[in-house]
This record gives structure tokens, sequence and C-alpha cells, in this order.
């Protein structure tokens, strides 16, 4: 099984900033109107994918 | 490029903070990231008729309507309602966002700011330690901007903080995560705020209906991040709307997302670097509301900043009238309130019914701690063992 990463599903993204506001590694960025997750930032703890209002945000293989 | 100052972020505390710099003379320019002052609109746009006083907005056009106070309904549906003057910083007018944020950057420019559309700033210019200015991004190219004084007003997102060394992140008890619809064709009589308490409603939060002219509603939730699951925000609004007999045969014209910080105000200045509005974490822990702390923080930096123009000085203590302004102005009912916040936070909904049943009668013109708590020990004595913490707080304010 690989590393479980976070994504922002940037179709469904509506910029409101929680997520990045929220993420103890400073890891989310605003980027071109959608949040984006820096992978060699995030250390996975999903704090961002309980804070998205909408479910926009979770784990992937 | 070189100015006195760079703003980032063209909402309404970036505009105000500019507006105020350049009419004291300042050079400014303001950073904006999106491709329209205002959109997409990110509020539940609500404002106190304070607003009046202040000589920031010309003209009705980013009103949408005025509201008569707030109703508030406990977690079984018992209703309170109280007068304008007593509902806080959040009821008054409903506003359109993207107006009023585009009215605020109109004054700013006509004091002679300048607005540099899809500018994004990508870090902090330095010189050794000192702050020179900002690396920008626009389209597709890089360059620097030198100002003797940055200020953050990228909202509660910002990266401005932090690279300065200000900790901005907030923790999940910090964060109110929310949706909104604005619903059309809802045959729904009021001209009230409405606001819906519960744990089953809303976790750490609340549910509002903001009337918005002709048939017209914002309908939004906001949910404690601490609380929240994925998605749980919208799941729980559709699950409302589903629920009202009113708002179920609207239908929507906008949803959109929002994330308020309702947190302690952090530290807001440094060396040559100061940060305004939800950056500053200068949003009613309560309530939620951040536009009347925005537009009276932007004042203050803006006249500081211009303070420390004519006197060519941008360090911290120069700076830190800014601080000390706003934290008079309002810095204490926002710590207040924060702490009421992890008081309210406590209560169950049995609490919540009985406090809205002590009180449904309550006659909020003559508001006083002591008539309160006469309300209380009439109706339901219990309840003021659990109102201990709020009457101790009540008497450290005063």
């Amino acid at each position: 099984m690989g590393k479980l990463n976070i994504k922002v599903d940037e179709r469904e993204c509506l910029a409101c900033g929680g997520c990045i506001s929220i993420c103890p590694q400073a890891a989310l960025l605003m980027y071109g109107g959608r949040a984006f997750v820096r992978q060699n930032k995030c250390i996975c703890c999903g704090i961002c994918i309980k804070t998205c209002p909408i479910g926009a945000i979770c784990e992937v293989d | 490029m070189e100015y006195d100052v760079v703003i980032v972020g063209g909402g309404p505390a970036g505009s105000v903070t500019a507006r105020f710099a350049a009419e004291a003379g300042a050079n400014v320019l303001i950073l904006e990231r999106r491709a329209e002052v205002g959109v997409p609109v990110l509020c539940g746009e609500g404002i106190s008729q304070r607003v009046d006083k202040w000589d920031m907005l010309e003209g009705k056009r980013w009103i949408a309507s005025k509201m008569d106070g707030a109703k508030i309904y406990s977690p079984d549906g018992t209703l309170v309602t109280l007068s304008k003057e007593m509902a806080g910083n959040e009821t008054g007018y409903v506003v359109y966002r993207d107006i009023f944020d585009q009215e605020l950057a109109r004054r700013a420019v006509k004091a002679g700011a300048k607005i540099l559309m899809r500018a994004e700033a990508t870090d902090l210019l330095r010189n050794g330690e000192k702050i020179t200015g900002l690396k920008v991004r626009q389209l597709n190219e890089e360059f620097n901007i030198e100002a003797d004084v940055v200020v953050g007003a990228d909202g509660v997102e910002s990266k401005i903080g932090q690279w300065a060394g200000i900790n901005t992140i907030l923790k999940p008890g910090d964060l109110e995560t929310c949706v909104q619809y604005t619903l059309t064709n809802v045959d729904h009589e009021s001209d009230y705020c409405e606001f819906f308490l519960g744990k089953k409603i809303a976790p750490g939060g609340y549910v509002w209906i903001f009337p918005k002219g002709k048939d017209t509603f914002n309908v939004g939730i906001g949910i404690l991040a601490s609380l929240s699951e994925p998605g749980m925000p919208l799941k729980l609004l559709n699950k409302f709307i589903a629920g009202h007999s009113d708002l179920k045969k609207g239908e929507p014209v906008r949803l959109l997302a929002g994330a308020v910080p309702v947190a302690n105000p952090i530290e807001t200045v440094r060396d040559n670097l100061l940060l305004v509005g939800d950056a500053a974490r200068h949003a009613d822990p309560i309530t939620g509301g951040g536009l009347t702390t925005a537009l009276e923080g932007g004042k203050i930096a803006g006249v500081t900043i211009g303070k420390a123009v004519e006197k060519n000085t941008f360090d911290k203590d120069t700076l830190s009238i800014y601080e000390t302004g706003w934290k008079e102005t309002f810095g204490k009912k926002l710590h207040r309130d924060y702490v009421l916040k992890n008081i309210l936070l406590d209560f169950d909904d049995k609490t919540l019914n009985m406090l809205a049943d002590s009180l449904k009668d309550y006659k909020f013109e003559e508001f006083s701690i002591l008539s309160l708590i006469k309300a209380l020990v009439f109706k339901h004595p219990t309840l003021l063992m659990k109102l201990k913490p709020l009457l101790k707080l009540s008497e450290k304010s005063r």
C-alpha cells in the first residue's frame, strides 16, 4: 500500500480558506483561486478534511 | 516599484487602511489576488448600522435591506427577540458585499491609492532581518515591490503574518466553518435577522436567515471546526432548509463557503509590518461578525501609518499605536466574547432552552445584569449556577 496523500478537489473547492488557516503545518496555499496541498509539508493529520464545509478534501492513494 | 505602504488584500480592512494612509499623504499600493474586488463573496453580509456614523461608505447601493433586530431561536424553538440596539454587531444592514467592498476600494483610490489586480504576494522582501517589501507574482510575471510598511489584509488564511513570524494558525476550536445559500422565491415575512441554536442544528455555531430584498434570503450555517465532520456544514444546512416550511420552497441563486476566525486577538505589529481585519483575527468570537472591526481597525491602521510616514519611522514602537488603538476600541470586547464563547460552548441544549424560556418575555431595552438575574431567579433558579462564570465575566468587564 502506498502512502496516503491529502488532496483538495479543485472542481469542488469554494476558496473559503478555512483549511489553510487551520493547517498546523501551514501546508496549504491558495493557488489559482483554489486551496492546494503541498505534499512535502503535509503530515496527513486530516484536520483540513474535517474542516472543509463542503467535503471537498479527501485522502487518496 | 517603490511605495510607502503595500497592502495585501483589497477587502474592507485593506481598502480602509489604504484610504486613511493615503489621506494622510502616504503613497499606497493595494495588491488584489482576485480578478474583481469583492468577488467571490465569502460572508453572511450583516453589518451594524453604526457604520452610518463613520463616513466610510457613500450612497445606498451597497445596502440590500434594513433590519429591525434579531430573533434567536433556542434548540426547542423558544423565541427571544432583541431590538437592534441590543443585538450587537450582526444586526443592522444586510449588504451586497461585492458592491460594499468596491465602494470602500473607490474611496481608497479617490484618496490616491493604487490597485494592482491579479497580483499575489509570494514572500516578504528582506534586507537582512528588516522587512523591506514584498515579492509579487502577477499573472506570469514575478517582481519585487519595495515599501516601508507591509500590511497583511489577506483574510482568514493570512500568510503575511506567518512570514513575519507571527503565529496565525488557528486551533480547530477557534474557527467556524460555514456555507451559505442565497435563496430566492422564498415566501417568508421577516425584517429580522434570525438565528437558530442547537447541537443538532449547528454544533458550536448557528444557522442564520438574513433578509436580502424581495423574496430573497441569505441562509447560512457556521459550525465550530473542532465539532465538525467532512462536509457537515453543507449537510446540516440542507437538512435545515428541507425542514423549514418557507425556505424549502425557495431556489438557490448562490452557494458560498466561508471560514470565520473566532479566536483571541493576536499580536498585529512588527517592525515595518502590521495585520488588519480577519488576518488579525478581528472578528467577534460570539457572532462571527468581522465587518465593523475591519473598518474600525483599518482606520486606526491607516492613520497610524500616515503618522509613521510623516515621521519617517516604521519600527514596532511607532506602529504599535495601531495595536493600542484597536485594543481600546474593540480588543477588550473581542477578548471578553472569546471567554464568553467558551462558556457558552459548555451549555447543553437543555440549558439553552431554559435560558431562552427565561428571556423570552424580557424587555431588552432596559437590559441590566440585575434585572437579568431577577428574570432567571423567577423562572429557572438552577440556571444561576450554570451562569456563574458569565456573571463573573460581566463584573470583570465593568
